[in-house]
C-alpha cells in the first residue's frame, strides 16, 4: 500500500461546514462536502425550516404518516417524530400503512412498519383492502390479470388512506414525496398534457377542500440525501419493487431526472421552481366534488372510482370503469387514464407516487 | 383543420382530450382498415405515401400531405394576422429541414400574392416583401473554410432559385453582434462565449445572439417580421428544457405563434408541424438541405433532445401533447402582434386580427425582461435577487436584474470575471435592457432604485 | 485484493439477494492501482446475475445509484478514479425503488 495514495482519499476533504471532521457526502443541493454530523444536522434544520415557514402542522394537530415501510417514509417517520420533540410541535403522530394484500411484497413492508411502530414510539393503523373492499390484491389479480391492475391498486390506496385517517381521526397526513418524485410529476403531467394536476403538484399542501388535507414535508429534499440520511443512521427501511408492476420505476422519466441530475443537480429544484411559476390561469375548471351515492367519498361522479371498480369486481365484470368502456358513470372513463402511451411513461413504483 | 399525424392534437385538429390516450389496440385497428383500403384519406383516391419513421402515418396521399402541411402554415399566419400586404419579412435560414419549410412556404404565399396583384386591377394593395437571413457562426465553430464557403453558395443558389419577386439575402457572420462597437467581432465573442463555462449556459448564449443578431439585421433593413422556422418538435423540446432551466414563469412566452417583444416581432408559423413532417416534405420536394450546420446539443439542451426523441418514438403524438401542455398557460401581452392601424391593412384583417389574438393582460410596460435572454421576469424572483445586490457596479448591477437562469448557467460567479463578462456584452444587447437608452445602465438603476425604495418601504 | 462490497436499496435483488459479498478482486493486468472503473467492470462480470442495466449505464453506475467507498460518497473522491485498497468497503445503494 502506497502513503500517497491515502490524503487523496482522507486527506483534505474536511467538512465545509466544520472543518474538523471528514466530509463524507457531496450535498446535491449546495454541492458542499460535509461530514456524517453536519449532515444530520442541515437535513433535518431543512426540514425543519420547510415546516415552518409553509406552516404545515399547527401545535395539537393530531398527524398520520403515511408509512409504506420504503426508504421516503421511514426516514419521515424518523425525521418528523425527532422534530417533533426537538422543536415542540406538540403533535401527536401515528404511522398509516396500506395493506392492499400482496404476498411477498406488503407483507414484508409491513413487518418493517411494524419494527418502525416500536422503534420511533408511534402508533401504527393498518388499513387492508380486504376488510374495506372485500378483496386482496392478490386476488384481484387473479381476477384480472396483470393488466389494469395499477389502476385498482392506485384507486384503492388514495381512497384507503383517507379512511385508515378518517379512523385514527387525524388532522392532517403526512407523505414521504421527495423532491425527485414532485419533478418527476410536474414533467409527466407536461408530457400527458394535464394541466389541472400540473397547477396542483407543487403545491405542498393538497386537498385542503377534501375531508383530510395532505402535505409533503420532503419537498425539497433530494431523494440522494433522504437515502444518505438513512444508510447512516441505519434506519431499517425496506427496499423490493411490487411484485405486479416489477420495472415500473424504470421509466423515462425518472431516468431522466437522474441524467440531469448528474450534470445539474439543481435541475430537480429548478423544475419544481418552474412548476410553482407556470402561469395557469385559475379560472381552469375543476370537477365539481360531491360525495359518493354509494360509500360517501368525495366524488365529482354519482359513484366514485373505487365504487365503480368494486362494483366490477362483484359483478365479474372488471373492465367497468376501465378506459373507454362504458361503465355505471358514462364519463367514467375520463377519469381514468389508462393505456399503452401513459403505462410506459409511468415511472417510480406506483405505491409511492399515488399515495 | 385535419391534420397529417392520425394521433395528433395540436391546437389545429384538436379533437378532444380522450384522444390522445387512446389504446394502441383502437390505433392499430383504425389504421387497419386505410390500409385495408390503401387509400388517402382526404382525397380517396391516391395511394397514401409513406412519410418518414412511424408507417402507420402513412394515410396521405403526396397531394394532400402537402396541401394539409401548407394548411398548418396558412392557418397559423392567418389567424394570428402574422403578414400584412404592407410587411416586410425577414425568413432566418439556418439551412435546416424547418427552415427550408418556412421559407418554401412564405415565398409560396409570396408568390400567390403577386399573381393576384397582377391580375387585380386594384393596385392599392401591396405585395409584402421577403428577404432572408443566414447567421453564419463560421468563427466559433471548427468548420473548415471550403465547408462554409460552400454551404454559403448552396444557400445563394436556394435563394435566388425562387422564383420572382426576388429576395434579398444576409449573410450576417454572428459576430457582427459586436459590430456596433467598433471592436474585433471574432475576438470578442471568442472571449464572451470562453467566459461563460457552463455548456448549456454557452449554447444559450449563443442562440440569444443569434435572436438579437436576427432583429439588428432586420431593423437596419427595413423589415416588419422575422419568420422562424421553430417546428412542434423544437418548442416540445424547448418546452422541457426551459422546465428543467427554472423558466417555468417565462416559458408561455416562448412558445406562441407571436412574440412581439422583440423592437421586429418574431412569429412562428411552423408552430404546428412536426419535424418529421418538415423531413418529409423537403424529401417529396427535394428541398435542399445543408446538414453540417446543425451541430448536436450539448449538456441538458442535449439532454433533453435526446430524451423527448426517446418519448416521441414510443407515442408519435407526444411532441404535440407536450406543446399542447405549454400551450394551456397563460401567454403574455406582447404575445400577439401589435394593434394594426394602417389603412392599408384590409378591414377583415383588421377584424380578424381582433377575434384572434389575445386580448392585453395586464398593464403593457409593467413587465420586466432579463437584459440577457429577454425572458419576463418573475417580480418575487426579482426583488428577492435585488435585496441582495452586492455593489452598485454596472456588473452587479446587470446581474441582478437577470432571470436566474442567465444568473446560474451564463454569468460568471466570480465578480472579476462578472465585471469582465459585462464588458464584453454587444451594445445591442446593452441596449435593449435599457430599453433603448444609449450607454450606462441608467435606466437600469432607475429601475433598480425603484425596487429597492419600495422593499425599503414594505420593512417600514 | 480483499475488498467488501454491500448491495442495498434492491439492488441486492441482482446478485441472488446476497448483500455483502466478501471478494477477492485481482488487479488489471499491468496495472498498479485498482480503480472503481476496473472494480465496477469486475463486479458486472461476477456478481450481477440479472438486469445488469439496472446497475450500469456506460462504464459507470446507472445514475440513482448511489456509491459509498469506506462510507465516503464516491463524489468526494473522483468517482470512476477512486483509488482503491486493500480491506475498502464499497456500498452500493440504488435510490430507484419505492419509498
Amino acid at each position: 500500500m502506497e502513503a500517497d495514495t491515502k490524503p487523496k482519499k482522507y486527506g483534505p476533504r474536511l467538512c465545509c461546514i466544520c472543518n474538523q471532521r471528514r466530509a463524507a457526502l457531496k450535498r446535491p443541493k449546495t454541492l458542499e462536502q460535509i461530514c456524517k454530523e453536519c449532515f444530520y444536522e442541515v437535513f433535518e434544520e431543512e426540514i425543519h425550516q420547510v415546516i415552518m415557514e409553509n406552516q404545515l402542522f399547527k401545535p395539537g394537530e393530531r398527524i398520520a404518516i403515511g408509512a409504506s415501510g420504503g426508504k421516503d417514509s421511514t426516514v419521515l417517520a424518523y425525521v418528523l417524530s425527532e422534530l417533533n420533540r426537538r422543536h415542540n410541535y406538540g403533535l401527536d403522530l401515528f404511522l398509516l400503512s396500506v395493506d392492499e394484500g400482496i404476498t411477498g411484497y406488503r407483507d414484508d413492508s409491513l413487518e418493517t412498519v411494524k419494527r418502525n411502530e416500536l422503534q420511533y414510539g408511534l402508533p401504527l393503523k393498518i388499513v387492508s383492502y380486504k376488510d374495506l373492499y372485500g378483496w386482496t390484491m392478490d386476488e384481484i389479480v387473479k381476477m384480472i390479470g396483470l393488466k389494469n391492475n395499477c389502476t385498482f391498486c392506485g384507486v384503492f390506496r388514495r381512497q384507503a388512506l383517507d379512511r385508515g385517517a378518517a379512523l385514527l381521526k387525524v388532522d392532517k397526513v403526512a407523505t414521504g414525496h421527495n423532491a425527485d418524485d414532485i419533478a418527476e410529476t410536474v414533467l409527466l403531467n407536461i408530457l400527458r398534457g394535464d394541466i389541472a394536476r400540473l397547477s396542483r403538484c407543487t403545491s405542498i399542501t393538497t386537498g385542503e377542500d377534501g375531508p383530510i388535507p395532505r402535505c409533503k414535508p420532503f419537498k425539497y429534499t433530494y431523494e440522494k440525501e433522504i437515502v444518505m440520511y438513512a444508510y447512516f443512521k441505519k434506519l431499517d427501511y425496506f427496499s423490493t419493487e411490487c411484485i405486479y408492476s416489477p420495472n415500473a420505476y424504470r421509466g423515462f422519466a425518472r431516468e431522466f431526472i437522474k441524467d440531469l441530475e448528474r450534470i445539474r443537480p439543481r435541475a430537480i429544484l429548478d423544475i419544481i421552481k418552474s412548476g410553482e411559476n407556470f402561469r395557469i390561469s385559475t379560472s381552469t375548471k375543476m370537477p365539481e366534488q360531491g360525495t359518493c351515492e354509494r360509500c360517501g367519498y368525495i366524488s365529482s361522479q354519482k359513484w366514485c372510482k373505487a365504487c365503480v371498480l368494486l362494483e366490477g369486481l362483484n359483478r365479474g365484470l372488471p373492465k367497468l370503469g376501465i378506459g373507454r368502456s362504458r361503465g355505471l358513470n358514462s364519463d367514467v372513463k375520463k377519469d381514468i387514464k389508462q393505456g399503452g402511451g401513459t403505462e410506459s411513461i409511468e415511472s417510480k413504483q406506483c405505491g409511492s407516487l399515488d399515495f | 383543420m385535419a391534420c397529417s399525424s392520425s394521433t395528433c392534437n395540436s391546437s389545429g385538429c384538436y379533437k378532444g382530450y380522450n384522444e390522445e390516450e387512446r389504446k394502441p389496440t383502437t390505433r392499430a385497428a383504425v389504421n387497419g382498415r386505410n390500409s385495408h383500403q390503401n387509400l388517402c384519406v382526404k382525397c380517396k383516391s391516391n395511394e397514401p405515401i409513406c412519410c418518414g419513421i412511424d408507417r402507420d402515418d402513412a394515410k396521405f396521399c403526396r397531394d394532400c400531405f402537402k396541401t394539409n402541411i401548407y394548411g398548418k402554415f396558412k392557418q397559423a399566419v392567418t389567424y394570428n394576422a402574422m403578414i400584412t400586404p404592407s410587411d416586410k419579412v425577414l425568413v432566418a435560414f439556418s439551412g435546416g429541414p424547418s427552415s427550408r419549410v418556412v421559407l418554401q412556404f412564405v415565398h409560396e404565399m409570396q408568390y400567390r400574392a403577386q399573381r393576384n396583384y397582377d391580375a387585380s386591377k386594384d393596385k392599392s394593395l401591396p405585395v409584402f416583401g421577403v428577404g432572408v437571413a443566414f447567421v453564419d457562426e463560421s468563427s466559433i465553430h471548427s468548420f473548415s473554410s471550403q465547408e462554409i464557403e460552400k454551404a454559403i453558395e448552396d444557400i445563394r443558389s436556394i435563394v435566388s432559385n425562387l422564383a420572382p419577386p426576388s429576395k434579398e439575402l444576409y449573410v450576417v457572420p454572428i459576430e457582427n453582434i459586436f459590430s456596433s462597437d467598433g471592436f474585433d467581432g471574432k475576438e470578442r465573442l471568442k472571449k464572451l462565449l470562453d467566459a461563460v463555462s457552463d455548456d448549456t449556459g454557452k449554447e444559450d448564449l449563443l442562440i440569444h445572439l443569434q435572436l438579437l443578431l436576427l432583429q439588428k439585421v432586420a431593423s437596419e433593413n427595413g423589415y416588419t417580421r422575422v419568420v422562424l422556422g421553430s417546428c412542434t418538435s423544437r418548442i416540445a423540446c424547448h418546452v422541457i428544457s426551459a422546465t428543467v432551466k427554472g423558466q417555468g414563469y417565462s416559458l408561455s412566452a416562448d412558445i406562441q405563434y407571436v412574440d412581439s417583444r422583440w423592437e421586429i416581432p418574431v412569429v412562428l408559423p411552423l408552430r404546428d408541424c412536426s419535424a418529421q413532417e418538415l423531413n418529409t416534405l423537403c424529401g417529396l420536394d427535394g428541398l435542399k438541405i445543408l446538414e453540417l450546420l446543425n451541430g448536436p446539443r450539448s449538456g441538458i439542451n442535449g439532454l433533453v433532445s435526446s430524451f423527448v426523441k426517446v418519448l416521441q418514438e414510443e407515442n408519435p403524438s407526444r411532441e404535440c401533447t407536450i406543446v399542447r401542455t405549454a400551450g394551456k398557460l397563460t401567454p403574455f401581452h406582447f404575445n400577439r402582434i401589435p394593434e394594426i392601424h394602417d389603412s392599408n391593412v384590409p378591414l377583415a384583417t383588421r377584424r380578424r386580427q381582433k377575434r384572434h389574438s389575445l386580448k392585453p393582460n395586464g398593464s403593457l410596460s409593467s413587465e420586466s425582461f432579463c437584459p440577457i435572454c429577454n425572458s419576463p421576469l418573475d417580480k418575487s424572483n426579482l426583488s428577492s435577487s435585488l435585496s441582495s445586490l452586492g455593489s452598485h457596479q454596472n456588473s452587479d448591477i446587470l446581474a441582478a436584474a437577470c432571470c436566474s437562469s442567465c444568473q446560474f448557467q451564463i454569468l460568471p460567479k466570480e465578480p472579476s470575471l462578472l465585471e469582465q463578462f459585462v464588458s464584453l456584452l454587444p451594445q445591442p444587447l446593452i441596449t435593449k435592457a435599457n430599453h433603448g437608452d444609449q450607454g450606462d445602465f441608467s435606466l437600469l438603476r432607475e429601475q433598480i432604485q425603484d425596487f429597492l425604495l419600495s422593499d425599503g418601504e414594505d420593512e417600514n | 485484493m480483499q475488498l467488501t462490497l454491500e448491495f442495498g436499496g434492491g439492488l441486492e435483488l441482482l446478485c441472488e439477494s446476497v448483500k455483502v459479498h466478501n471478494v477477492n478482486v485481482d488487479l488489471p493486468k499491468g496495472a498498479e492501482k485498482l480503480t472503481m472503473r476496473d472494480l465496477l467492470s469486475w463486479v458486472r462480470t461476477n456478481l450481477i446475475k440479472e438486469r445488469p442495466e439496472m446497475f450500469m449505464k456506460g462504464e459507470s453506475v446507472r445514475p440513482g445509484v448511489l456509491v459509498l467507498v469506506n462510507d465516503c460518497d464516491w463524489e468526494l473522491s473522483g468517482q470512476l478514479d477512486t483509488t482503491l485498497e486493500e480491506k475498502d468497503v464499497v456500498v452500493f445503494i440504488s435510490t430507484l425503488h419505492g419509498g
